[in-house]
C-alpha cells in the first residue's frame, strides 16, 4: 500500500474527517478497507445514520441531474433478461414434459406388466380349460357309448320283456339235478310265435372246454336246440315243434350232435 | 428517497416486473451519471443496459444493511463505465481498422448537459469537487490533482459541499412544508 493510502488507514474516530465514507460510497476503497468500513458501519448506528445522509445527498444530486435514456434501452434490458426467464419456463415445461413422459412410461410399463400377467393367467386358464374340455369330450363320448349300449340293452331287454310278457308265453324253470344241484335256468316258450328264450344266468360256471347245450325231446329223440353261450344271460334258442320236454346237458366245447345223457343236468316237461 | 424493500426483494427473487419498476425509477439518474463520465451517448446507452443486466444478475448480492440501493447501483454503473473507458475496443488488431479506431477515439467529446439543481447553489470549488468525483468518475486522488489542491483540502471540499447540500435540502423541505401549510 502506498504512502497516501496510509493516510487513509481506517480509524473509527476520524473516519468522518478523513472523507473515508465518501470514498467508501464511491467504491474507491480497496476490498479490505471496504470490509473494515462495512464492519464499523454495522456496529456504529450513529455513523451509519451519517453515512445514509451522505448517500441521500449524492442520490439527490444524481436524481436532480437525471437524463432520460431512449425508451428502446428498457426494451433491450427486458428482452435480454426474458430469454433467461423463458429458458427457465422452457426448462420447467421440459421437466414438466419429462415428468409427464415418465408418468406415461410408467403407465405404459404397468399396463404392459398387467397385460403380461393377465396373458399368462389367461393362457394358463385356456390350457386348463382345454384339458377340461378334452376330459369332458372324452366323458361325453364315453357317455354316448354307454347310452348306445344302454339303448341297445334296453331295446334288447324290451324285446325280451315283450316276448316274455306275451300272453302265450310259457315260463318253465329248469332246476339242476344231482350233477349240478345249484343250477337254474328259465325258459320261455311261445308256441304261437314259435320262439324259445333262455335265461341262463342261474347255470353254474363250466370249465373252458365244456358248454351247456339244449335239447328238445320229440318222440324220444333228442333234437339240438342250440349251444348255450356262457357270456349271455338271455338267448333265443331254436324252436322245435311237438317237443315233449326240454333238456340241458353238459357237452364238450362247441356242442355235440347227440346229447351225452349221463351229463344231463336238468329237464322239464312241456 | 426511501428504498422500496419489497420491490428489491421481488427483484432478488428474479421478478422481471420488479426490474421494470426499478428501471423506471433509477435509469434516468444512472444514465445521467454514465453519460457524464463517458461522454458518448451510444456507449452510455450500452453501459446503461449492461448496468441493469448486472443489477438483475447480482441483485442477490445487495444487502440493505450496508447502504441504499441507489448507491449500490451507482457503483455498478460507475465501475462499468470506467472499465469501458480503460479498455477501448481491444479486440481489433487489423492495422487499417486501428486507423479507423483512432479516428473514432479522436471524435469530439459530447458537450454534456450541464449540471443543475442544488449543485448550482454551491460555491464553484465545491461544485467542481462533487462533479469530479461523482459525475466524472474520478477518484479522490485524481480529482485533487485535477483541482490542484492537496488531498486533505479536496476531501474537506467534498465534506463541506455535502454538508451545504444537506442544509439546502433542509431549507427546501422547510419551504415545501410552509407552502403545503399555506395551501391547506
Amino acid at each position: 500500500m502506498d504512502s497516501h493510502r496510509k493516510d487513509d488507514m481506517i480509524d473509527r474516530k476520524s473516519i468522518k474527517e478523513k472523507g473515508i465514507l465518501e470514498q467508501y460510497l464511491l467504491g474507491e476503497l480497496l476490498d479490505d478497507e471496504q470490509a473494515q468500513v462495512d464492519k464499523i458501519l454495522r456496529e456504529d448506528k450513529k455513523l451509519f445514520q451519517y453515512y445514509t445522509e451522505i448517500e441521500e445527498g449524492f442520490e439527490k444530486l444524481a436524481f436532480e441531474n437525471a437524463i432520460d435514456p431512449p425508451v428502446s434501452i428498457k426494451e433491450s434490458v427486458l428482452n435480454a433478461i426474458r430469454p433467461i426467464t423463458s429458458d427457465k419456463k422452457e426448462k420447467m415445461i421440459y421437466s414438466d414434459h419429462s415428468n409427464k413422459r415418465f408418468i406415461y412410461w410408467s403407465i405404459a410399463a404397468s399396463l404392459a406388466i398387467l397385460f403380461m400377467l393377465s396373458s399368462g393367467w389367461l393362457y394358463d386358464q385356456w390350457q386348463s380349460s382345454k384339458n377340461k374340455l378334452q376330459i369332458v369330450q372324452n366323458e361325453t363320448l364315453n357317455l354316448r357309448n354307454r347310452i348306445e349300449i344302454l339303448e341297445k340293452d334296453l331295446k334288447e331287454t324290451n324285446a325280451w320283456y315283450t316276448k316274455i310278457n306275451h300272453p302265450n308265453t310259457l315260463k318253465l324253470v329248469l332246476r339242476g339235478n344231482e350233477i349240478s344241484p345249484n343250477s337254474t335256468a328259465i325258459t320261455y316258450i311261445n308256441h304261437k310265435t314259435e320262439t324259445v328264450l333262455l335265461h341262463s344266468e342261474g347255470l353254474q360256471k363250466l370249465a373252458r372246454n365244456k358248454t351247456y347245450q339244449m335239447w328238445a325231446d320229440v318222440d324220444g329223440e333228442m333234437i339240438d336246440m342250440g349251444v348255450i353261450p356262457a357270456e349271455q344271460q338271455m338267448i333265443a334258442m331254436k324252436y322245435i315243434a311237438n317237443a315233449a320236454s326240454i333238456n340241458i346237458t353238459i357237452e364238450p366245447a362247441g356242442g355235440s350232435d347227440h346229447p351225452t345223457v349221463e351229463r344231463l343236468i336238468s329237464n322239464v316237461l312241456l | 428517497m426511501q428504498d422500496d424493500l419489497e420491490l428489491i426483494k421481488r427483484l432478488q427473487n428474479k421478478d422481471d416486473s420488479a426490474l421494470s419498476a426499478i428501471y423506471d425509477r433509477y435509469s434516468g439518474a444512472l444514465y445521467g451519471v454514465i453519460l457524464r463520465i463517458c461522454k458518448n451517448e451510444e456507449t452510455a446507452q450500452d453501459i446503461l443496459q449492461e448496468t441493469f443486466l448486472k443489477i438483475w444478475q447480482k441483485s442477490h448480492q445487495y444487502d440493505p444493511v450496508k447502504g441504499k440501493f441507489f448507491t449500490w447501483s451507482y457503483r455498478i454503473a460507475r465501475n462499468l463505465t470506467l472499465n469501458s473507458l480503460r479498455i477501448p475496443t481491444k479486440l481489433i488488431q487489423n492495422e487499417d481498422i486501428s486507423v479507423y479506431k483512432d479516428i473514432e477515439v479522436n471524435e469530439p467529446e459530447l458537450d454534456i448537459v450541464p449540471l443543475n439543481g442544488s449543485l448550482k447553489t454551491l460555491d464553484p470549488h465545491h461544485q467542481k469537487a462533487l462533479e469530479l468525483i461523482y459525475f466524472n468518475g474520478l477518484t479522490h486522488r485524481e480529482a485533487h490533482q485535477e483541482m490542484d489542491v492537496p488531498l486533505g483540502t479536496f476531501k474537506s471540499y467534498v465534506r463541506q459541499a455535502l454538508k451545504k447540500l444537506r442544509e439546502t435540502y433542509q431549507k427546501q423541505l422547510v419551504l415545501l412544508w410552509i407552502l403545503i401549510e399555506r395551501m391547506i
